[in-house]
């Protein structure tokens, strides 16, 4: 059995499901603190289940969300720095303040990786003193290129942990974006969380091995998948918005779905998502306008319009969770199930060990892309067994080549998600249904 | 007519660089577009057309050139084009009178604006491609013989070059190479030329074409008040609405110094069952439909989200998402011997003459 949990404030709620079934929703538990929340659901969860349960995944997109960021130091890596006052890009609003002091550092790469100057180390560490004293923890180290080459990012990180190895650094390379600044802006909020996702990932450490010591816990990421927790305190960021994905996976879940449509009833609006291989389609960054993307994998979720294109030929689910079913949904649409108010808890609950292998390759021809892609796949496959997956539990998801407009000629994306389960008896109930359709 | 630009202006010009754009992924457009709404608050841009120039001032093309970096990767720096106009003065030894885009569509669509308003030259409403090409020696300016060169570039680390190359195409393999040891873009000034030859050989409207493209689909409407809309503006025909079925990179042959790799799409339409093949290098260059071509290049493709309206980038082509594929012609001087022989499918590799030519 597994279980999804639904950490807010004070508050804790959780779900059991058993294969596609649910086999226990627990009521929100309000207590005077959220450690003593999830101590008391999980209480109860084991005096109910015990041992059964075998895989706990924790929601905490919304804990992060409320969190106060830390303050951040920005380490910008380039060759130049802005020459005037308009060549500054920005930073979103709400994590702006949290940038306290920003160091330009000369260096960078190009996209063959080749350096475009070479690094300003001996200049960084003359100032590094002055950094360190300042009593500042998080750095958030961006430098351009750097999806071709971490080589600067991680010097600068060594140079800055080798004098104080307590200090917490969020490097942009972690994080896929052609673009500077959405890499900027993810690595500085990943890094002003950090502090946040470590409290997270120890309470639910020590909470969850008490009453469950040998099931695994996990935190549910924003692509529908789930890690282990230590993931959570270095990377954060992934944990921040999976409340779409988890919903779009508990109501495919629920419908047996593995590949087609989920579309959602809510009083806010209908949304629509896509399943396949039984995860939900995710894209590599979440938009926000003209302003900087986040770059971390998230799944597609997007206002259903009376345009939506209805396709009798593909599978679909619709779910009605408004609080009042009085009325029809809008569209005309015919929900498929029962209206269940707790789907992203069912996400959680039923949600694989997911990795991504998303970098840029140099090929010459077919065959070389053949030969980078496969490697990218087996790397996939394996980077999900060091998250805790089964061997023979592990599956290729998507694997896509992306070439790059006005790019070097040679130089081709690669992006490949793999997926795997640790116990294929309990595993993800559509990952069955993902391997026989693709067999 | 003069106009001052103002940053709802340049809100519209994002989208209608981007549409004309024929789906590249529009981020570099909204970085800059952002800094140039920034820098407007103490500032203005005037835009003017080619005919408020006396016949021989000197006008010059501002826009970038790229191989190896990606311009939202690291924005310029702010001295470039500025510095690049200093160097053609001094070579020239005259006065640069106004800027025009070297493209009328993706970031070199934007970019005079700042240059504008960091330099307070006029921006003139007209370029010489009339959408985007890849290569430089790609203009119309080149079709009626006006000089390329001198070449200024200023790239990625500071460096500078100036390039004499009176060939077009020389030129282009002069700058591309320059460009990649440069850092992998290069900020240029080029086509230095008359006004009266500006007005002779270049596409004109084309800053407040961007503008109003952008006013269309940034309007709240629905996707098809928004095509109707564009129909009735720039003649745009839909090819098909059609699904998503097959990606495929590299999947032709290049090896003629274009940048970027080749890929196609398939798509079906899956009202009338017809396949759709989309050949992109860069942009789309290329659709068939069952096999039989239905747009070119010279031709403009780009590609509309068939529910919202809004322009699809390449990176939103998923299997299984369903796309508007537009056609639009190009500037008429695209279409003439000289035009197809610089722009047509064969110069990209791809052994097919437009049908155009085939059929007069």
């Amino acid at each position: 059995m597994r279980v999804g949990l639904m950490l807010q404030g004070s508050s804790c709620r959780a779900l059991v499901l058993e294969g596609r079934s649910v086999v226990s929703v627990a009521e929100q538990r309000q207590a005077g603190s959220l450690a003593d929340a999830l101590d008391s659901v999980l209480s109860s969860l084991r005096l109910q289940f015990g041992s059964l349960i075998t895989d706990v995944t924790a929601d905490v997109g919304r804990v992060l969300a409320a969190a106060q960021p830390g303050d951040v130091m920005a380490v910008h890596i380039s060759p130049r720095p802005p020459a005037d006052q308009f060549h500054n890009t920005r930073l979103p609003a709400s994590i702006e303040p949290a940038v306290t002091r920003t160091v330009h550092v000369r260096g960078g790469h190009d996209l063959r990786g080749r350096p475009l100057a070479p690094l300003g180390l001996n200049e960084f560490l003359l100032e590094l003193p002055s950094i360190l004293s300042g009593g500042m923890r998080n750095v958030a180290i961006t430098a351009v290129g750097s999806t071709a080459s971490a080589e600067h990012e991680t010097r600068i990180a060594d140079a800055i942990l080798s004098n104080n190895s307590d200090m917490r650094i969020s490097i942009s390379s972690d994080f896929y974006s052609s673009v500077f600044r959405d890499r900027d802006y993810t690595a500085v909020l990943n890094s002003a969380l950090m502090e946040s996702g470590e409290e997270l990932a120890a309470m639910l450490e020590e909470t969850g091995k008490r009453h469950f010591p040998a099931a695994a816990l996990s935190y549910a990421r924003n692509d529908g998948g789930r890690a282990p927790l230590a993931r959570l305190a270095v990377a954060p960021v992934h944990a921040l918005r999976p409340e779409p994905a988890m919903a779009i996976l508990g109501a495919a879940t629920l419908g047996g779905l593995c590949d087609g449509e989920v579309v959602v009833c809510t009083d806010e609006g209908v949304s629509v998502g896509t399943i396949r291989s039984g995860l939900p389609v995710a894209h590599s960054l979440i938009r926000q306008g003209y302003e900087a993307s986040l770059a971390t994998n998230a799944a597609i979720v997007e206002p259903y319009t009376a345009n939506h294109p209805v396709r009798p030929d593909i599978p679909s689910v619709v779910v009605d969770i408004r609080s009042s079913q009085d009325t029809p949904p809008e569209h005309g649409l015919l929900p498929t199930l029962p209206g269940v108010p707790h789907l992203s808890l069912i996400g959680c609950a039923a949600t694989p060990l997911t990795a991504w292998i998303d970098r840029l390759e140099r090929v010459s021809g077919q065959a070389e892309l053949q030969r980078v892609q496969h490697r990218a796949e087996e790397e996939a496959g394996s980077a999900v067994v060091q998250l805790g997956a089964s061997p023979t539990d592990t599956r290729i998801i998507e694997s896509n080549v992306f070439a790059m407009p006005y790019g070097n000629p040679g130089i081709v994306r690669i992006r490949v998600r793999a997926a795997g389960g640790t116990s294929s008896s309990e595993e993800n109930p559509l990952a069955g249904q993902a391997l026989g359709a693709t067999a | 007519m003069s106009t001052i630009l103002s940053p709802e202006d340049v809100g519209h010009l994002r989208t209608g660089a981007h549409f004309l754009a024929c789906a590249i992924d529009p981020t570099a457009i909204h970085v800059y577009a952002g800094m140039i709404q920034e820098a407007m608050q103490d500032r203005s841009v005037e835009l003017i057309t080619v005919d408020e120039l006396a016949p021989d001032d000197l006008v010059v093309a501002v826009g970038m050139v790229t191989q190896g970096l990606f311009i939202a990767d690291m924005p310029p720096v702010g001295d470039e084009f500025t510095g690049c106009i200093e160097a053609i003065e001094t070579r020239l030894g005259r006065k640069v009178g106004a800027i025009y885009s070297l493209a009328a569509a993706n970031i070199n669509g934007i970019i005079p604006l700042m240059v504008g308003l960091q330099s307070s030259l006029p921006v003139i409403d007209s370029d010489p491609m009339g959408r985007v090409f890849p290569l430089i020696s790609q203009t119309t300016l080149n079709i009626g013989g006006v000089a390329i060169g001198p070449i200024a570039l200023m790239g990625v680390t500071g460096e500078r070059a100036v390039v004499e190359a009176a060939d077009p195409q020389r030129a282009e393999t002069l700058v591309r190479a320059l460009v990649t040891e440069l850092g992998g873009w290069a900020a240029t000034v080029m086509y230095p030329c008359s006004a009266r030859q500006l007005a002779e050989h270049g596409v004109h409207g084309s800053v407040s074409r961007m503008i109003r493209i952008g006013q269309i689909l940034d309007a709240d409407t629905s996707a098809e008040s928004k095509f109707l809309s564009l129909s009735d503006f720039l003649g745009v025909t839909r090819i098909a609405r059609a699904r998503v079925s097959h990606i495929e990179g590299l999947s032709r042959p290049t090896d003629l110094g274009l940048p970027a790799q080749p890929s196609s799409v398939t798509l079906v339409d899956e009202t009338t069952g017809q396949i759709i093949r989309l050949e992109i290098q860069n942009e789309i260059l290329l659709v068939l439909v069952d096999g039989a071509v239905a747009a070119a290049v010279p031709d403009m493709v780009t590609l509309l989200n068939s529910e919202h309206g809004s322009v699809a980038s390449l990176e939103d082509l998923r299997v299984g998402n369903v796309v508007d594929v537009l056609k639009l012609n190009a500037a008429p001087q695209w279409y003439s011997e000289a035009g197809l022989d610089l722009a047509e499918p064969a110069a990209f590799g791809i052994p097919l003459k437009h049908p155009r030519r085939r059929h007069g």
